[in-house]
């Protein structure tokens, strides 16, 4: 069968979280859940680098060595991301996004 | 009574992570990676939907750490095990913190928290399941030429291209990673009070 030997599964795999992490994305009201689903499609894109560099002969290492940079990316997302919601949830006292209407008015 | 429900919620969670495992290994007759495979993946796109769907967010946050760890199980499998270790370190152990300690400071018990989804909650559904079958069909129709062995690498010949190739961007995300630490700190410390 070769499930786990097919570069094709592990592509599918990382586009079904990437569209679960798109839903969260635009489906959530609270903005940290859109972060949590932010994380959730960089894994997935990630998934798919690391498929490509281990079944690909010319990217063997080049495959992890990016997926290591975009893990480190992912993590200064992640801090500045949080901290601005709660800067934001300091002022506001609201962690939803749709109250986040000062610049509408 | 409750820890009764808890007991057969797991089971029925066992259940549906295990069940794809044991299809493919005694049905489809195939190898122990492919169930380790769909094992990791079924808890891991479980976990994911779970993430995006469900109503206390701290749940949602400890089926983050579900999922992250599977798919460093997932990166296990395909070979690359320094990248799992990496996401261990990075995603379980870092940014799955600073999730729940946002998710714990932004928690209030006075805002409207019964609505969990926004009004576009059925178009965004439905852009979903397109980019999820388009992306599908894609990774399956593409020809992607010659394609090698699955091969565990090494610490070390990742470690080599590392430190040699990509030694430019090695510092380079060193700089973005403290203008993150700065900028977090800058952002997220209060205003008032003397400095």
């Amino acid at each position: 069968m070769g499930l786990a030997d097919s570069l094709d599964a592990y592509l599918v795999v990382a586009g079904l979280l990437f569209a679960i992490g798109t839903f969260g994305f635009l489906a959530r009201r609270n903005a940290i859940s859109m972060l949590m689903s932010i994380e959730l499609m960089l894994n997935a894109v990630n998934l798919a680098i690391v498929a490509f560099g281990s079944f690909v002969e010319s990217l063997r290492a080049d495959g992890s060595v990016i997926a290591i940079m975009v893990m480190a990316v992912a993590a200064a997302e992640a801090t500045v991301g949080l901290a601005l919601v709660i800067a934001i949830y300091r002022n506001r006292k609201t962690p939803l996004v749709d109250e986040y209407d000062a610049m509408r008015q | 009574m409750r820890a009764w429900l808890y007991l057969i919620a797991a089971g029925v969670a066992g259940a549906v992570v295990t069940t794809p495992a044991l299809a493919v290994f005694f049905l489809f007759g195939g190898s122990f990676d492919d169930a380790l495979f769909a094992a990791l993946t079924t808890l891991m796109l479980v976990a994911g939907l779970a993430v995006v769907t469900m109503r206390d967010i701290i749940r949602c946050g400890l089926a983050m750490i579900v999922c992250f760890l599977a798919l460093a199980g997932i990166y296990v499998v395909v070979g690359a095990p320094l990248v799992a270790a990496a996401q261990v370190l990075v995603y379980v152990g870092a940014i799955s913190v600073l999730v729940l300690f946002a998710i714990m400071l932004t928690q209030s018990k006075a805002g409207p928290s019964r609505l969990v989804f926004q009004t576009q909650r059925a178009p965004a559904a439905i852009a979903a399941l397109v980019l999820a079958v388009v992306v599908g069909l894609a990774a399956i129709s593409t020809d992607w030429g010659e394609l090698g062995q699955r091969v565990r690498l090494g610490t070390e010949v990742v470690a080599r291209v590392l430190f040699d190739e990509y030694v430019l961007a090695f510092e380079v995300v060193g700089v973005l990673l403290l203008a993150a630490v700065v900028g977090g700190v800058f952002l997220a410390k209060r205003e008032e009070g003397p400095r």
